[in-house]
């Protein structure tokens, strides 16, 4: 038993960090975010020579052999600076297609960074889409950083699919609340894909994958606003003392941390788990979703209030954290689905 | 990564569960007679002791298992979870004067007092607390005077627990008024028959007897019952902390895990309002309430979520060999759900936990089946839950410690 991170994987951890310390300061990030696919494409380029995106694809797939567990690290620090783009679909997209049975001629693409792939979550009630066959139907709920260039990751009931890019889907882009993270509506009209898997297994196991590194992406947020309030908590005074020193804002920043290293906790457990295919691996999951959700939202608002005044700015960083919380709450099942789910299961035994 | 354990530490496993469940003591004594619970402690200690299973965290030299650290987490979590009786009276000799001891302690301290310890023939207390020291445990001002071969102690200590049960306490006395507060301090053995010490229980607002006042007048202490040298007990003090690697708490989070399932049972046998609501609600089960469905399924996840945290905590150590800061982390966690968990049960029991008799203690902590002894164990235990954010350093105190020495923010 060891839930501290390997050689490797502390490895991973500062070649990221490093990239996105040069490539994605708050300012960049800012500036991309809505950009769409074009503004992106550099960054997703230079994120592919790191092999970034085939860290789980097998290596005889051009990939880096590795599993969830090292794609946890990756996200973590993509949610640590917020980084825009899909990177969630781009990352499951490379997994699903290089672990199916034959390969996709856009595998290479995606793993390189010269295709970014949004995931369409067609289980979620926001979406009317219908697959038959290779053909998908309908509109889609809200996909993260959707656009026209985008190839999709389609996720329905019981098929994955993948529409390449220019194959005819309709991307309607949607003014975001959140300022880091691109949202788009997809109507697909009888558009072809490649069918990647099918079943509800395959579809259970995508969506436990897309669930946890998203999560993962949260812990790096969580642990980024705990950072945040104590560095100001240092540096900025009042009644002649730095405000950390206060016990109202020094406790807060202690249940900070102490929601930050539950969800991380539960999170990487979780992902081991996923990895390992335990028997409560489902269960594990939405522990994972609802005490990171919880803590993303408590955290994000307690870093507003102790930047003060400057905290409610659009300029300070802080609310693009209450933002994104909200967006990852939203994905995926969120935890007030996942609580009643629970409920259910101890009503019915 | 690895949540699994080797194939080595699973056999490990399995002859602990198997000892264990063949071993564990029934039918432990109700929590106010306190002397009937020391013999059943004290019994269950030596049982284990001759098993070879006691000081599961002590070396190997002095007497104890010697186990690794995954060795210790498997152990509590099967003792929790086979439901083996706690020796709580004897917690402070196994996990805080016998660690202590074997840290800063001399050869003929060690000698005399480990085996002791860890036989199950004698009961420690710990006398830190005191009427003007708690949370500021350095401004404690019991005195102490060297007068030949003897420390002569005068003063008074306070939430003593088991005090009047114990044959020895740790016992922090001031030896030099001068000195800055935190090196002005010993660390002495005091035998708690000495000559001069008065002892009176307090009653809890749990309604038993599980903590005393304890009176020193002139007591005379040998000189070589300091452990340590004189003023540096401090130091003593916090030496226990390094020994203590952070598995020793893991038993109450198993036990809380088991206690959320129970409480999950509990709103599944009990009719929404209570079983005192009118005839007419009781079709509808507390656990088909959403708003309780959802509180309990939150706590569910938190119980699970500990349990990660936990381990995240323990592979730390494991890795630096130094407990992790992550403790005080832990300690809040838990002590706050805990008491969640127990309002809740309240919340859930409805009116009747208004019929309750704090004198009448036919109460363990152990939940049995009939339906009023589950309730009045569930009130007891809600009681006890307040003591979880105060004793062995309040919540605020967590606080201060996870914003300073963890955060780094500034005093
Ligand atoms: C069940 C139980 C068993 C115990 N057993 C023992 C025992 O065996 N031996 C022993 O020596 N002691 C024992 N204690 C005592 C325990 O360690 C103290 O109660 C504890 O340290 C708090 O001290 P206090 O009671 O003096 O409260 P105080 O220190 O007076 O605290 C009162 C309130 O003020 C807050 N506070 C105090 N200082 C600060 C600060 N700096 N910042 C913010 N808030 C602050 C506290 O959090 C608390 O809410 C036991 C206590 C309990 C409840």
């Amino acid at each position: 038993m060891d839930l501290m991170l390997s050689a490797d994987q502390e490895a991973i951890q500062a070649s990221v960090r490093s990239f996105l310390d040069d490539e994605l300061p708050m300012a960049r990030v800012r500036e991309i975010a809505q950009g769409g696919a074009k503004a992106l494409s550099p960054l997703w380029r230079a994120a592919g020579a790191l092999g970034f995106f085939g860290l789980a694809v097998p290596e005889a797939a051009g990939g880096a052999g590795y599993a969830i567990t090292e794609e946890m690290v990756l996200f973590e620090e993509l949610g640590r600076v917020l980084a825009p783009g899909p990177w969630l679909g781009s990352v499951l997209a490379a997994h699903a297609l290089a672990t199916a049975g034959n390969p996709h001629a856009d595998l290479a693409r995606i793993v390189a960074g010269e295709q970014q792939v949004a995931i369409v979550d067609a289980t979620s009630a926001a979406s009317s889409i219908v697959v038959r066959g290779n053909e998908v139907s309908g509109e889609s709920g809200y996909v993260a950083d959707g656009d026209a260039d985008t190839a999709f990751l389609v996720v329905a009931p019981s098929a994955i699919l993948y529409v390449a890019s220019g194959s005819g889907a309709q991307v309607e882009r949607r003014p975001s609340m959140d300022p880091t993270r691109a949202i788009a509506v997809v109507r697909f009209a009888g558009v072809r894909g490649a069918v990647i898997a099918e079943g509800s297994d395959a579809v259970a196991a995508l969506l436990r994958r897309a669930t946890l590194l998203s999560c993962a992406e949260a812990v790096g947020g969580i642990q980024r606003t705990v950072d945040m309030s104590v560095e100001y908590g240092k540096v900025r005074k009042q009644f002649d003392k730095p405000i950390g020193s206060f016990q109202a804002v020094k406790h807060r920043c202690a249940d900070m941390a102490v929601r930050a290293e539950v969800a991380r906790s539960a999170t990487t457990y979780a992902i081991v788990s996923v990895r390992d295919g335990t028997a409560d691996q489902d269960f594990q999951v939405s522990v994972a979703k609802i005490l990171a959700s919880g803590a993303y939202v408590q955290n994000a608002a307690d870093n507003v209030q102790n930047h003060g005044g400057m905290g409610f700015t659009w300029e300070c960083d802080a609310h693009l954290f209450v933002k994104r919380a909200r967006s990852f709450e939203a994905a995926f099942g969120s935890r007030l689905a996942r609580l009643d789910q629970l409920a259910e299961s101890f009503r019915g035994a | 990564m690895e949540i699994t354990f080797t194939p080595e530490e699973e056999r490990f496993r399995a002859r602990a569960r198997e000892w264990i469940e063949a071993n564990k003591p029934t039918d432990p004594p109700i929590e106010n007679d306190l002397k009937a619970r020391r013999d059943f402690d004290l019994a269950w200690q030596n049982k284990m002791y001759e098993a070879g299973w006691a000081g599961i965290s002590w070396p190997k030299e002095y007497g104890g298992r010697g186990a690794s650290l995954m060795e210790q987490l498997i152990w509590y979590e099967e003792f929790a979870s086979a439901g083996a009786h706690e020796p709580s009276t004897l917690f402070v000799g196994l996990n805080h004067g016998g660690p202590t001891l074997i840290a800063c302690g001399s050869e003929a301290q060690k000698s005399f007092h480990l085996p002791r310890i860890l036989r199950g023939e004698t009961v420690w207390c710990q006398g830190f607390s005191e009427p003007g020291a708690g949370s500021d445990l350095g401004g404690l001002s019991t005195r102490a005077v060297l007068d030949g071969d003897d420390l002569v102690v005068t003063g008074q200590k306070i939430w003593t627990s088991f005090a009047n049960i114990a044959e020895f306490q740790e016992l922090l006395v001031r030896t030099d008024p001068d000195a800055p507060k935190h090196k002005g301090i010993s660390w002495v053995i005091c035998p708690m028959d000495a000559k001069g010490i008065d002892i009176r229980p307090i009653r809890t607002m749990a309604g038993h007897q599980d903590f005393c006042e304890v009176f020193y007048d002139e007591v005379r202490i040998p000189r070589a019952n300091v452990v340590g040298q004189i003023n540096d007990g401090w130091r003593v003090a916090m030496s226990t902390l390094s020994f203590e690697r952070g598995t020793a708490f893991l038993s109450e989070q198993v036990r809380l895990t088991r206690m959320v399932g129970e409480l999950i049972e509990l709103a599944k046998q009990t009719p929404l309002g209570g079983a005192a609501a009118s005839a007419g609600d009781r079709t509808k089960r507390t656990i088909d309430d959403s708003d309780i469905g959802r509180r309990l399924a939150q706590m569910r996840a938190e119980v699970e979520a500990l349990r990660a945290m936990t381990y995240r905590s323990v592979s730390r150590t494991a890795r630096t060999g130094v407990p992790s800061s992550e403790a005080s982390l832990i300690r809040i966690f838990f002590s706050e759900l805990q008491q969640r968990v127990h309002a809740l049960a309240m919340e859930i029991l409805g009116p009747q936990i208004l019929e309750w008799d704090a004198d009448e203690q036919p109460i363990t902590t152990a939940l049995g089946t009939k339906r009023r002894r589950i309730r009045e164990t569930w009130v007891f235990r809600w009681l006890l839950s307040f003591a979880s954010t105060i004793a062995a350093g309040s919540k605020d105190i967590q606080r201060n410690i996870i914003g300073e020495r963890v955060l780094g923010l500034p005093r």
